[in-house]
């Protein structure tokens, strides 16, 4: 059985990587994408026995690629073909992210909404709505603060979820 | 809100461009094929080369419907769909996100502070005074400036390049294109490296800083409803703002405006009314000692700016900008991003601007060949003479369209063995800030609009400005002021 492939997407300077690391936590590669000087991490994850690689791929705004780390993240989903994209926005900011959820979800992606930097965003008095949310996109939404290690669960949950409903 | 200015029949919307392309999407790309559609839409250089490669069959009839939707809307499409998705996302947030009220920071009252039209404008001059004024222009255009002719030019590369010239080239003719008052080494490469080199790498850490603080994003709201007023929005606060230090520059910045016509328009008003650090320099040597006149020019180049874009946003065909940008929050800029931001910015602009430079120090050498200058020289003294200048102040016109230093010096001669007047003075200062400030910019208007219309902005500019120091002086000597 091949190796199901997972790909977090998302702005720069939104805890992409700290992210990615507590979900993989072993067997880290980095590499430069080829021709490129973008550094792409891959890890390998663990859930329910089955094994998924984890791509941190470059920050990305938009799915319309200006950046070469834009493009090497589009090249990414194209080539790859990941079965689920986790997309993690930060919790302050959501009418600057959900531009890209929205345009992940017009192309048909298994779309994972994490709402990161959660604790940021309660304090500035930003109060969102989570399960609202869900229904007016229509995909997951996790809430969580990747630096504390909150929310990691619940997003795993919601992965093998997912993968459950696939089958 | 911005409306979509299309309101043509359903038949060239760009949801049926969609799904037209969509039905002719063949191969299976793995974003969904109306994902595709749009990035194409988008001209999304990379999507359009997998298509191509991919749907070869469809891709000519993909890209007659991409160019046909175009001719339909004045703002590219990416901007529509931007502006589309994120009223969408609005919507939604509007439903599932509550943003308590009674928490104003301190970082967001500061916003609303730069923001306010009452308050904002006096810090927003502060900042231009201190930020500009004083860092870019005293410091980095005075002090470093001198420092790199004197002790670096003068000192080594002059003599240096004078030597190497006398020694490798026996024709006396061909020794004037490399060194001398006008040479390629001594004229183009010292300006190039000793003061614009300086002055923009100044400009640039400023633009930088105030980029970064988010700060310019705010500026931009807060002078919107002025320039929408002379067919500009805010966001030309940015090529505006850059005029200031070099309006070469700027003009090539204009393409960071959404449509062609708001380029025309920003392009007309940096070669009128827009001075550069260069022109500042030596109007405030100048005026300096005579605050009346200073007043009175500050007053005429602003009502004209204002005056001449209000005039083009009514006569040039279009329609009124919309104004779109994200206000990123305040905050402490990280030096390392300056200093990156700042030397990718110098490096870039070196490269544009060089052979512009060169170029130009080619002209000279062929014109004084040909001895056009003193030909032009001639032409120019009966117009000076009509705005009541002396004679004499062709030179220092025509010569510091070329070399700025040289026309400065020039009128700083004469106002110094008392040759001008406090009204000649004033007239001589707007004409020359009017004047297209160089060759360069010259050049740029050229490259940046085309032939057409960056010849006729020029030759638009140079009759206006004559024009305006005429009026000016009849006003001013029929007043009787005396300065």
């Amino acid at each position: 059985m091949s190796v199901k492939k997972i790909a977090i997407v998302g702005n720069p300077n939104v805890g992409k990587s700290v992210l990615f690391n507590a979900l993989t936590k072993q067997y880290v590669v980095v590499s430069n994408y080829p021709g490129t000087t973008v550094e792409v991490s891959r890890g390998k994850m663990n859930l329910d026995g089955a094994e998924y690689e984890v791509i941190d791929t470059p920050g990305m705004y938009s799915l319309y690629s200006i950046t070469e780390e834009e493009r090497v993240t589009r090249d990414i989903l194209i080539k790859e073909r990941p079965e689920i994209i986790i997309h993690v926005v930060d919790a302050k900011n959501l009418e600057r992210m959900l531009l890209l959820t929205l345009q992940l979800i017009e192309a048909d992606l298994e779309v994972i909404l994490v709402l990161n930097i959660m604790d940021e965003a309660v304090k500035e008095g930003v109060s969102i709505d989570v399960g609202l949310l869900e229904k007016e996109l229509r995909i997951p939404v996790v809430p969580a603060i990747s630096t504390a290690g909150k929310g990691i669960d619940n997003l795993k949950k919601k992965i093998s979820e997912y993968d459950k409903k696939r089958l | 809100m911005i409306k979509r200015d299309y309101k043509g029949p359903i038949e060239n919307s760009i949801e049926m461009a969609i799904e037209k392309i969509v039905n002719l999407l063949q191969y299976d790309y793995y974003l969904s094929p109306r994902s595709i559609a749009i990035l194409l839409l988008q001209e999304d250089e990379g999507i359009r080369n997998l298509v191509k490669e991919k749907d070869a069959a469809g891709f000519s009839e993909i890209e007659q419907i991409v160019n046909n939707l175009k001719t339909y809307y004045k703002n590219p499409i990416s901007y529509e769909l931007a502006i589309e998705r994120q009223n969408e996302v609005n919507d939604i947030l509007k439903k599932a996100v509550r943003f308590a009220k009674d928490s104003i920071s301190f970082r967001e009252r500061l916003s609303r502070l730069l923001m306010n039209p009452v308050l904002g404008i006096p810090v927003f001059l502060l900042v231009s005074y201190f930020g500009l004024y004083k860092f870019v222009g005293q410091f980095g255009a005075g002090t470093v400036v001198d420092f790199i002719e004197t002790n670096i030019f003068d000192k080594y590369i002059t003599p240096f390049a004078e030597n190497m010239v006398a020694r490798f080239i026996p024709w006396q003719f061909l020794h004037e294109l490399f060194i001398g008052e006008y040479g390629l080494i001594t004229m183009a490469f010292r300006y190039a490296f000793a003061i614009i080199l300086p002055i923009t790498a100044f400009f640039f850490l400023f633009f930088s800083l105030i980029e970064d603080s988010g700060y310019l994003p705010r500026i931009a709201m807060l002078i919107d409803r002025t320039f929408k007023k002379i067919g500009l929005s805010g966001r030309a606060v940015i090529p505006m703002v850059l005029g200031f230090g070099c309006a070469t520059m700027a003009t090539m910045v204009t393409r960071i405006l959404p449509t062609k016509r708001e380029r025309i328009i920003a392009t007309l008003l940096l070669a009128l009314a827009v001075p550069c650090s260069a022109q500042l320099g030596v109007i405030m040597a100048l005026l300096q000692h005579n605050p009346m006149a200073l007043f009175i020019w500050a007053g005429v180049i602003g009502f004209i700016f204002l005056l001449v874009g209000y005039l083009t946003s009514k006569i040039l065909p279009g329609d009124r900008p919309s104004f779109y940008m994200e206000i990123p929050p305040l905050r402490m800029p990280s030096l390392s991003n300056v200093i990156v931001k700042t030397y990718v910015r110098v490096k870039w602009y070196f490269k544009e601007i060089m052979p512009i430079f060169l170029w130009a120090g080619v002209l000279i050498w062929l014109g004084r060949l040909a001895k056009i200058f003193d030909f032009l020289v001639d032409i120019l003294k009966g117009p000076l003479r009509a705005i009541g200048l002396p004679a004499e102040a062709a030179k220092a016109f025509l010569f510091g369209f070329f070399r700025r230093d040289y026309g400065a010096a020039g009128l700083y001669d004469l106002s110094a063995h008392g040759k001008l007047d406090g009204v000649q003075l004033v007239v001589s200062c707007v004409a020359l800030t009017l004047f297209l400030p160089c060759i360069a910019q010259f050049l740029m208007n050229i490259k940046e609009r085309g032939w057409k219309i960056g010849i006729g902005i020029s030759v638009f500019v140079l009759f206006f400005s004559f024009s305006v120091a005429y009026v000016l002086n009849i006003v001013l000597k029929t007043l009787g002021v005396i300065l």
